[in-house]
């Protein structure tokens, strides 16, 4: 299940002579590393109130409350971070965040543990996961009903049904070395 | 340079064997294991799975209306990339 706190950015460095940072942001939509209220660092002991002031080189600048100077920006550069998970919206039906799926057992329809899910990912073709075995083999999966019929984060297990292959070669046939 | 295209897209020949021989089992959910990824994605594998091979493993890739015209290689990158999840979120289809 997803750890309590989650890591949304990293301050990458300063930006400008007046305290703003850039900030390389971790979210779908990188202005929203502001958009969950107050962030904290790793240890949780410092909490920093971020505003958005624009992008640059593909990094959000930021202003942060307290920071008015280029020297305690420059001393932020590296910090993480954090917002705890519970901030996130509620999802429609059938959306998942990544961070909860991550580290679910995967079993099969029978009971059969396959493996633990490593990541999820999608490469333009859908959402796929990424269930890693005990040997160490991954095998990628399309989050679709049919590939996985159940999702239960109070076992913390998903079950998996992995689409069966139309060929089983494992070494491309002749004539489809060159692909 | 782009292609000419009085050439018309480029698809390896066995692909298309393959996708008619899907249709034709009526296992079109299966995976097809493909190593062709210079292959141009056609309008008859739309709704067809395809296990796209990046040098490692076979990505599944659904093909959807929108991906004709592209190539399957750009649904299976070669080169993996973790990252942070964050907020991002995934949509069970």
């Amino acid at each position: 299940m997803a750890s309590e706190h989650i890591c949304i950015g990293v301050i990458s460095g300063p930006y400008g002579v007046r305290g703003a940072v850039r900030i390389k942001s971790f979210t779908a939509d990188p202005v929203d590393v502001a958009a969950y209220g107050d962030v904290s660092d790793e240890s949780g002991k410092r909490h920093f109130t971020l505003t958005v002031t624009g992008t640059a080189k593909g990094a959000v600048r930021a202003l942060i409350k307290g920071i008015n100077d280029r020297d305690a920006a420059e001393a932020l550069k590296g910090v993480k971070l954090f917002v705890p998970r519970t901030v996130l919206p509620v999802l429609a039906e059938e959306e998942y965040y990544y961070c909860d799926l991550v580290g679910l057992d995967a079993v099969l329809a029978d009971g059969t543990p396959l493996g633990v899910i490593k990541a999820v990912q999608n490469y333009g073709a859908g959402d796929m996961i990424e269930i890693e075995e005990k040997g160490g083999n991954a095998i990628i999966i399309p989050f679709t009903r049919d590939a996985v019929p159940e999702v239960d984060f109070a076992g913390s297990r998903i079950v998996v049904t992995p689409p069966e292959e139309l060929e089983g070669e494992t070494e491309p046939p002749e004539g489809e070395e060159n692909g | 340079m782009a292609r000419s295209v009085w050439k018309g897209p480029f698809v390896d020949g066995f692909m298309l064997k393959k996708a008619e021989a899907a249709h034709q089992s009526g296992r079109s959910k299966s995976v097809i294991k493909i190593w062709s990824r210079r292959s141009t994605i056609l309008p008859q594998f739309v709704g067809l799975t395809f296990g796209v091979y990046n040098g490692r493993k076979f990505i599944p890739v659904l093909v959807t209306e929108n991906m004709i015209g592209h190539k399957f290689g750009e649904f299976a990158p070669s080169r993996t990339y973790y990252g942070h999840q964050a907020d991002k979120k995934a949509k069970r289809a």
